[in-house]
């Protein structure tokens, strides 16, 4: 095994795998597990005409997209559920100033799976008979072929294009230094968006030791060969959360659809305060509530686990 | 009796829509508590599973999302979207999926994507999300949603997650495995449900203070009506103190009268 130490700041994560015009894989879902420190670090460095791919794209994007840093998306949904929709998103999209490509969440996951495998596409019985298959964008090629399955001619399939992203954001709990990565809770597309991907940037929790790893190594969600970069940043996914680490923030994620609604000021504001006037994500992290809120947040979760 | 709301009852008529022993898909809201209710009730060993990768947790109240800690809680497994998308869903074991939508048409399509022109959108709603996969693959779809002519149209503008289509038979030509689910919309008005031999919808049952008339005026296309229209039976008090007092005690999501 190459014992190469991947450990580096998210600074240099992100310059070293995140270049204009990449195409981002983003992992998480909703208020669960988002690499949010990679995220910010992306808006302060600038990074832009990136593509986003995904299924249940949330905050994550949103941010990107707010900081007009996104020029398309390929995914399943832009959402927070509860908390609304993904305002800067539906607002891009509405004005035309980014391109939405539409596949169902199996869609997608089917094309990172073909991704992951080597493979050109995957076939699917989803999407049949919806507009996914009649609209597309000006800019996209050749969305999907439908075919007759070829053991049983009568029935209609589809076919998508594989998937592999420049580089994929996974927030993980844990990581060891050459990049073996555990996920606790829902898996979410992680697994598969890693090893689809050309490069995966894991920002963790915490970083272990390989011999923790080597010891219950069936719990290794991601093996380092995936992996190219490892961040060790503790409430990394704030407002996130992380399960068996600490409870999503709902008031901080309520301020940030506030803020996204309203756009304008009201958006920038945010994008000044919380990233672009942050050097780290830890300054992030005082002035979204410091150490009282995130104890709070890992007392509620503790009561969950 | 205790007083009770329309919103408590929508829920309660679509708890009883799932049988006990069936394994469920649905999202956050009020498809979470109809799902957690019929648990609760009549179908304690039902399977709940969420998208993200939960599979039959043991709910605490009151997840906000799929991604919630709250519906991890004690699951027997918590796996992956392919697992639950792909390994369940289009494998044909989900019995019973929940979606919502902008737009439900006459022969149960649903619109969660755009209104207007696809490349610059009149409104962009968050798309498909599991929905899409929901309809493709459940056997029984339940949309639990408010009653309004807008959201009701004739024909959707962009059709996200297919009903029947446009007739009886389209879901078999377009190839979908799940060729004629039941899809049943439970309103504050009443509940309607495809009929598989016409493919559009049909009046089925009436809300408590709700008439024909009432479901004509709210829906922008014309239901059908055969046979006998049932009244919605009034909650039991198991029923309607189970959804207060353990599905959502904090009334985040159903309101009380």
């Amino acid at each position: 095994m190459n014992e190469e130490n991947k450990v580096m700041n998210v600074r240099e994560a992100v310059e070293k795998f995140v270049f204009d015009g990449a195409t981002i894989g983003l992992g998480g879902q909703n208020v669960g597990r988002l690499a949010m420190a990679a995220v910010h670090e992306i808006v302060r460095q600038g990074k832009k005409n990136l593509t986003i791919y995904g299924c249940n794209l949330s905050i994550n994007m949103d941010i990107l997209v707010g900081a007009g840093l996104v020029k398309r998306c390929e995914a399943g949904t832009g959402n927070l559920e509860y908390f609304g929709t993904t305002f800067c998103f539906r607002r891009a999209i509405e004005q035309g100033v980014m391109e939405m490509e539409d596949y169902s969440h199996l869609g997608m996951i089917s094309r990172f799976l073909a991704g992951e495998m080597g493979l050109p596409f995957m076939p699917t019985k989803s999407m049949l008979g919806s507009d996914m298959l009649t609209r597309q964008c000006k800019s996209t090629g050749k969305k999907f072929e439908l075919i007759r399955d070829p053991w049983n001619p009568d029935e209609p399939v589809l076919l998508l294009p594989a998937l592999r992203p420049d580089v994929a954001l996974i927030h993980a709990q844990r990581a060891d230094a050459t990049g073996n990565a555990v996920i606790d809770g829902f898996l979410a597309l992680d697994v598969e968006l890693a090893r689809a991907s050309k490069h995966t940037i894991v920002t963790c929790e915490e970083i272990i030791s390989e011999d923790r790893i080597r010891s219950d190594a069936e719990r290794t969600s991601i093996p380092y060969l995936y992996v190219s970069a490892v961040v060790e940043q503790p409430f990394g996914s704030h407002p996130a959360g992380a399960y068996r680490y600490y409870d999503y923030d709902a008031e901080h994620v309520k301020y940030y659809q506030k803020c996204s609604r309203e756009g304008g000021n009201a958006l920038e504001g945010y994008l000044k305060h919380y990233i672009r006037d942050s050097e780290t994500f830890d300054d992030y992290l005082e002035k979204a509530g410091g150490i009282k809120k995130m104890l709070v947040l890992m007392k509620s979760m503790r009561r969950m686990v | 009796m205790a007083n009770f709301s329309l919103e408590e009852l929508t829920v309660i008529e679509a708890s009883r829509y799932i049988k006990d022993g069936e394994t469920v898909f649905a999202g956050t809201g009020l498809p979470l508590m109809a799902t957690m209710l019929a648990q609760k009730t009549h179908a304690p060993h039902l399977c709940f599973v969420a998208e993200t990768g939960p599979i039959a947790p043991i709910v605490l109240p009151t997840p906000l999302s799929v991604s919630d800690p709250r519906l991890q809680y004690r699951a027997v497994r918590l796996g992956s979207l392919r697992e639950v998308l792909g390994c369940l869903l289009q494998r044909g074991m989900m019995d019973v999926g929940f979606v919502g939508g902008a737009e439900i048409d006459e022969f149960g399509n649903i619109n969660t994507t755009v209104i207007g022109d696809y490349g610059r959108p009149k409104v962009r709603f968050p798309g498909s999300g599991g929905g899409n996969d929901i309809l493709s693959h459940a056997k029984r779809i339940i949309i639990i949603t408010r009653h309004e002519k807008q959201r009701f149209p004739r024909r959707c503008t962009y059709i996200t997650s297919p009903g029947y289509i446009d007739g009886p038979d389209a879901r078999a030509k377009a190839g979908l495995t799940s060729k004629k689910p039941q899809i049943v919309v439970v309103t504050r008005l009443g509940v309607m449900e495809i009929n598989p031999e016409s493919g559009r919808f049909q009046i089925r049952k009436l809300m408590p203070g709700s008439s024909v008339e009432a479901i004509m005026e709210a829906t922008g296309f014309c239901p059908d009506i055969n046979g006998r229209i049932e009244e919605v039976t009034t909650p039991t008090d198991h029923e309607l103190t189970t959804l207060r007092e353990k599905v959502d005690p904090k009334g985040l999501y159903s309101k009380k009268v």
